[in-house]
């Protein structure tokens, strides 16, 4: 059977932070090294391949799990990820592909390329400092309970049995008090993210398929999940 | 008599009064960024307006008495105290004499008195005979109203306008730039007028016809001529003379050409600098001030960002970035952010005026040769780094920076939670960014609040369909997620409060107001 891998295409400093952060989750993870970026001896200790932009990528589906591996397009030049992240794409279809650009206009191309998730760097840096200025607070708090830096946890559980809640709308129920955690946005089936307060949740009695994005601790939310469903 | 004037002298650089006094009126008279120096010159404004306005209206109409005597009294006892202050304020006298008696006494020579004297009146002369100091002057003597011709020199207090109105000083200072060129040329229009009016004079002053009769009347055509007014009420009859008249008009047109280019590259030329100042005058009336030290792409978004709710300032050494941090709407200097000049320069109080300085440079080396400048100013300021390489990060602490951005975390920390939970990673991200109107804020919990609200459940958010995510009380620095209804407020806590913008922005109002509505 083949292996659940993360592919990681590019090998430089945001290879190295992606390897970090995910081994937790991949045993195996292989970073492909374009022939012409500078060697990295750090990563080459790893399991480094070297690939150019002729490669056909179709040996991959004989030796990875494709359907339930994980890729990131890291390349530095945009130009060289979109050429990348479209020939991954024209490839594999179902591949889960989440690429670095540098701005919102290569955001952009890369998500016209295929790419599922795309992280602008610069968009995405400077919206962190203008949050840090602007409200430290909540995004100390963000921070700390999204990259689990505190006990707090964030977590999306599936409603399983509807029945539990009996036709009630979510805003109806003080889920702090009942459950000790707090309901922050409910994904309906058509997956569109909605505040719990919003005018369409409030209308929406909670059934099976919802998935609630809650925030709590370890303990409490695990205590949830065994009312409600499954994580 | 010499101990006297030197214990003297000692006795008045010492005296706090004196100096305190001394630096009151100095900055009245002189400091620009005094704040009460404006109330000052408006007073110093209307008295010459209200003193032209009088002159104006004696001429075809019967004015009070009382008008005329504040004209010639009171108006000009003003002028005459705040000449003597000017005058005071010139040059130190003590000081003259104590460098003086220091000089001597270091190099053990007998302290002399005349030599002091002849030093302290040149100063003082020095500054009466400067060309503002004659307006002033002049300025005063219509008092002498019984001289019906000294009158018009009411007209010097016109003049006296320009100490007070800052852009005439700086349309001055613009021109002095070409002080030479400006010589030149009056020099060539008057070689010119000097040539035209004598050849005039001698080819139709002997004419019948010729309205020229004196060499006055002569430099009178020769200027009214090479200005290009020509009024017409003097003419040259002569062939000879119309021909002199043909070269002086094409001088005049050379002339005239010559002038406007050169007061046109003036300001060209001073146009940046002009700009400068104005921006540095904006800048030091604002509190609350971001300082981006530098403008790539990072910066540039950040800016954007900041733009919104604050005021940025942005500090480059680069000269094409700097014009587009300007072309996007942001004040910005051409001033290298890693040197003290730059912010001395900028006359702002730091501690007080700055909230935060953002080196967003995409190299660590200049990053923390910034953080090291800014830290040498100021020991309190909040300063954000970006990291660019990791392994300079140590230098970054070392610099004392406040907060470090290390980009390329930041991507790893995102890929860790996007591939764990993509869904709540998604919802938290659409919070922060404020989509559907939905927004996560901090509201203080101030005085005013707690005179109104005891404890957590007395909030109410509810009813504003707030989700109350936690509160952050400072004193402990510590966040309490989820607090309890009987949790009791604190000064100073931060409630972290999830909901529509509006309600949020109404439920802060609320939450201020309702010792009122009740």
């Amino acid at each position: 059977m083949n292996k659940v891998s993360a592919l990681i295409f590019g090998c430089n400093g945001y290879t190295h932070e992606i390897v970090k952060n995910i081994k937790h989750k991949y045993e195996n993870i292989i970073v492909f090294k374009h022939k012409d970026e500078s060697r990295n001896l750090e990563l080459e200790r790893s399991n480094v391949e070297i690939f150019d932009f002729t490669e056909s990528w179709s040996f991959l589906k004989d030796i990875y799990d494709l359907d339930n591996s994980i890729s990131f397009c890291v390349l530095e030049d945009d130009a060289e990820n979109i050429f990348l992240t479209i020939s991954l794409r024209s490839t594999f279809e179902e591949l889960n592909i989440i690429a670095l650009s540098k701005n919102k206009e290569s955001a952009t191309k890369l998500t016209m390329a295929g790419a599922n998730k795309v992280i602008p760097m610069v968009q995405t840096t400077a919206s962190i400092i203008s949050d840090i200025l602007d409200k430290p607070i909540v995004t100390d708090v963000l921070h700390s309970i999204l990259y689990e830096k505190s006990d707090l946890k964030i977590a999306e559980i599936e409603i399983t049995n509807e029945s539990f809640f009996n036709g009630k709308y979510p805003s109806d129920i003080e889920w702090s008090k009942k459950y000790g955690v707090i309901i922050v946005s409910i994904i309906h089936e058509d997956l569109s993210s909605e505040f719990i307060y919003s005018s369409k949740a409030k209308h929406h009695a909670i059934k099976d398929g919802d998935i609630f994005v809650v925030i709590g601790y370890e303990a409490d939310i695990k205590e949830f999940k065994r009312f409600i469903g499954r994580n | 008599m010499k101990s006297f004037v030197v214990d003297w002298a000692y006795s008045l650089s010492v005296s706090q009064s004196y100096q305190k006094n001394k630096r009151f009126v100095h900055n009245c008279l002189e400091n620009d960024d005094y704040k009460y120096k404006k109330y000052f010159d408006i007073f110093m404004v209307i008295l010459i307006f209200l003193s032209v306005s009088i002159l104006i209206r004696e001429v075809k109409s019967h004015v009070d008495d009382f008008w005329l005597n504040f004209s010639n009294y009171f108006v000009s006892l003003v002028f005459f105290v705040e000449y003597i202050l000017r005058l005071w304020i010139s040059s130190s006298v003590s000081n003259i004499i104590i460098k003086n008696y220091e000089h001597d006494d270091m190099l053990d020579i007998e302290f002399q008195l005349s030599s002091t004297f002849y030093e302290i009146i040149k100063s003082k002369l020095q500054y009466i005979f400067s060309i503002k100091a004659i307006i002033d002057l002049l300025a005063i003597i219509p008092f002498f109203h019984q001289l019906r011709l000294l009158r018009v020199f009411v007209l010097f207090r016109v003049f006296k306008l320009f100490r007070y109105a800052r852009s005439f000083q700086t349309f001055t200072s613009v021109l002095a730039t070409k002080k030479f060129e400006f010589i030149t040329l009056l020099m060539f229009a008057g070689i010119v007028i000097f040539v035209s009016s004598v050849l005039i004079y001698v080819m139709e002053a002997n004419e019948a016809n010729s309205k020229i009769d004196t060499l006055y009347d002569a430099f009178y055509w020769s200027i009214v001529t090479i200005s290009t007014v020509g009024y017409g009420d003097i003419t040259p009859i002569t062939t000879s003379g119309k021909f002199v008249t043909m070269m002086v008009i094409i001088t005049g047109i050379a002339v005239l050409a010559f002038t406007t280019s050169i007061i046109v590259s003036a300001f060209d030329e001073k146009l940046d600098e002009i700009k400068e100042v104005k921006t540095i005058d904006d800048i030091r009336k604002i509190k609350g001030l971001y300082i981006i030290c530098g403008y790539e792409n990072i910066a540039k978004e950040v800016a954007k960002q900041l733009l919104v709710n604050n005021n940025v300032l942005v500090l480059d050494e680069d000269i094409s970035r700097v014009e587009e941090a300007k072309r996007d709407g942001i004040l910005a200097l051409n001033y290298d952010p890693g040197n003290i000049d730059s912010y001395k320069k900028l006359r702002i109080d730091i501690n007080t005026q700055v909230r935060a300085i953002l080196c967003l440079r995409e190299s660590d080396v200049e990053n923390v040769y910034t953080t090291l400048t800014v830290r040498s100013i100021s020991k309190d300021v909040y300063i954000l780094s970006l990291l660019i390489n990791d392994i300079h990060k140590n230098k970054l602490v070392f610099a004392d920076a406040n907060e470090i951005l290390y980009t390329k975390e930041l991507v790893g920390m995102i890929a860790r939670e996007f591939i764990g939970k993509p869904v709540a990673f998604e919802a938290i991200h659409t919070l922060r960014a404020g989509y559907k109107n939905i927004d996560i804020d901090e509201i203080i919990i101030d005085k005013r609040v707690l005179s109104s609200f005891a404890t957590i459940g007395e909030l109410n958010n509810i009813k504003y369909r707030l989700v109350l995510l936690g509160i952050y009380r400072q004193a402990h620095k510590r966040f309490f997620f989820s607090p309890i209804d009987s949790t009791i407020l604190e000064h100073g806590d931060y409630l972290v409060v999830i909901g529509n913008k509006v309600f949020i922005k109404e439920f802060e109002k609320y939450l201020h107001t309702k010792s009122i509505n009740e």
